[in-house]
């Protein structure tokens, strides 16, 4: 479908209000000032993702939240390892250095940071368009960005040439740092932008 | 590093040895390499869909099957004999498994499996096939040697 500037300029306050919600959430999980970019839409062929998220082999905590309902998506939450070690380390109120890779307490503790982002993002997304939306149960990879994303994208099997998706970076005090991701599935971007009279 | 060509998604790079051939983050995606000892010339493709056929279409590069089709064209080009050409792969990992939801389409099975087929119908052996499991991979070729340096985040470093 054709986007317009306008339509774009929607996209961007979807982004604003969900990420908005979401970086809210987080900023109450940890106790800590979480701050948000303001969100950019990208319509970028997927072979220049690395353009938004840097170098593909760096090893980042991805969580990858499927959005179902009337307007389905994929939501995808990434922290450089770092980040997530702290992240954890404040939620599990731990002192201990943990080992994302291997510890599964840890683990869990990070999905339940996506599964709370994402539902705050998706109940934002769906006050906003009234259309029914869930998050699914949260899935987890602990290893290079663009080896989980490329699996994110590919899921269906299927790859438009050009993707579409909202993209807001997450900064907190101190040391932490994220990227959200929201990519609306083929017919959903319709819906919601008609949900909204656009 | 000087003399390291890098290979991005839906990509493929020829090269002459004392080249290496770089892919970065390989998830369900597979990279493709191709090598021939006499010449010491070869390449890589990032696929990352089986096959054009019934697809969206857009960029040849990324599929299975017409990806390795302008490789062997590119390496004929470069003087190469298709009979003395070998293979090798590495990819195809299922990065994410949700729990109580079998994956149905395992894509990176899928396009293991579509890249052995294809090799097989060019009859080019395929000497190693890295590939499955749930980790990623940066994967560095010589075209001079052949060998194929795997590396992961925490699955260790490999040369095969």
């Amino acid at each position: 479908m054709e986007i317009t500037q306008f339509q774009l300029d929607a996209l961007r306050e979807i982004g604003n209000i969900g990420s908005g919600h979401a970086a809210t959430a987080l900023s109450t999980l940890l106790q800590r000032r979480i701050n948000m970019s303001v969100p950019e839409v990208w319509a970028v062929p997927f072979e220049q993702v690395s353009v938004i998220v840097g170098q593909l082999d760096m090893p980042q905590a991805t969580i990858y939240v499927k959005v179902e309902g009337e307007a389905p998506g994929k939501a995808v939450f990434f922290f450089p390892v770092e980040s997530a070690e702290i992240m954890v380390q404040t939620l599990l109120g731990s002192n201990e250095p943990l080992d994302l890779y291997t510890d599964e307490m840890a683990q869990s503790a990070l999905k339940e940071v996506g599964n709370i982002l994402v539902s705050s993002f998706v109940m934002a997304l769906t006050q906003f368009s009234g259309i029914p939306l869930h998050p699914s149960v949260p899935a987890l990879a602990v290893d290079m960005i663009g080896a989980s994303l490329d699996a994110i994208f590919l899921e269906e099997g299927t790859l438009d040439d050009t993707v579409l998706f909202i993209d807001t970076q997450l900064t907190g005090i101190p040391k932490i740092e994220g990227q959200f991701i929201f990519l609306p599935d083929e017919g959903s971007l319709k819906k919601l932008l008609g949900a909204m009279g656009l | 590093m000087n003399g390291v060509i890098s290979v991005g998604m839906a990509d493929y790079k020829t090269a002459r040895a004392p080249e290496l051939l770089l892919t970065a983050g390989l998830g369900s995606c597979i990279g493709i390499c191709i090598h021939d000892p006499f010449l010491k010339v070869g390449g890589m493709a990032h696929i990352m869909l089986p096959t054009a056929s019934g697809s969206l279409g857009g960029n040849p590069a990324k599929y299975a099957d017409t990806a390795l089709e302008l490789l062997l064209r590119e390496i004929a080009g470069m003087g190469s004999n298709k009979s003395r050409l070998r293979a090798k792969m590495a990819g195809g990992a299922q990065m994410f498994s949700f729990p109580g939801k079998p994956p149905v389409l395992k894509i990176g099975d899928r396009n293991a499996e579509a890249v052995k087929q294809e090799l097989q119908k060019h009859g080019i052996p395929l000497l190693v096939a890295d590939v499955g499991g749930s980790f990623g991979r940066t994967i560095y070729f010589d075209v001079g040697t052949g060998e194929l340096r795997i590396r992961t985040i925490n699955h260790g470093e490999k040369v095969v």
